[in-house]
């Protein structure tokens, strides 16, 4: 394929916090993906390019991908997450970039 | 950027330059009716009301006495599943109502404790969800700023 028809991408960074802690790798991942998915659907989420690049428990900070016209959705469902599984969480965006090493 | 929230004593975030109790604001109503003109005809009146349901001549008042419609992050916090995007319909509904009849709009938190707080990107994203053009957007930031003067 060639560069310019794949997807433009953007990388935005997070900071996941559940109880006012991070949470352990495993649990971030199911975090994000879960509500991602409930945000965006399953067609939402195939269309939006979206990965979780990294995540580390120490600092519970962690980087998605998604398509560049989208960046700003991806921030909003962040900003959405309140709540995960009765207890408060917080999913604060960061910055973003068009690539990984200036996030 | 400024934020109006329903509680004192905040941490401020990122891109957020002060944080501004609505109970402060002589100019701030909240209401539930759909027909608040009353609180639309106030000079520079910021009309809040969750149901995001109004009169067309609520609108035309607001316009008129240039005041502003507030769209409030904390109402889509609330909710959770179909009745969020529910919420999110009105909300872009009541912003087409708002550009048709040529009153401002202006974008908070309402936050009552700190887990309600957002910082400056997220509101932005807010705007941009909604629809707004980077124009509005910017047009929105100065008016609350204008308004809460």
């Amino acid at each position: 394929m060639k560069p310019t028809a794949r997807f433009k991408k953007r990388y935005v960074s997070f900071a996941l916090s559940v109880d006012s802690a991070p949470p352990p790798a495993g649990e971030a991942r199911s975090i994000v993906h879960e509500h991602f998915l409930s945000f965006f659907g399953e067609s939402g989420v195939s269309s939006l390019a979206f990965k979780l690049i990294k995540y580390d428990e120490k600092s519970g900070r962690g980087m998605v991908r998604c398509e560049r016209s989208r960046a700003d959705e991806t921030i909003f469902c962040m900003a959405c997450l309140s709540e995960w599984k009765g207890k408060k969480a917080r999913m604060e965006s960061l910055s973003t970039s068009g690539t990984i090493r200036r996030v | 950027m400024l934020d109006l929230v329903l509680a004192g004593n905040l941490p401020k975030l990122d891109g957020i330059d002060a944080l501004v109790p609505a109970s402060a604001l002589p100019n701030f109503r909240q209401t539930k009716a759909p027909s608040s003109k009353g609180d639309a005809r106030v000079k520079g009146a910021l009309l809040y009301s969750p149901s995001y349901e109004f009169d067309d001549g609520a609108y035309l008042e607001l316009a008129r006495g240039g005041g502003a419609l507030v769209f409030s992050f904390s109402d889509v916090l609330g909710e959770k599943g179909f009745r969020r995007a529910i919420v999110i319909s009105k909300m872009r509904l009541a912003l087409a109502a708002c550009r048709k009849s040529g009153c401002g709009f202006v974008f908070c938190t309402l936050a009552k404790n700190e887990a309600g707080l957002r910082n400056a990107r997220e509101l932005v994203a807010f705007m941009a969800v909604l629809g707004m053009t980077q124009e509005e957007k910017k047009h929105s930031k100065e008016l609350l700023e204008k308004l809460v003067k």
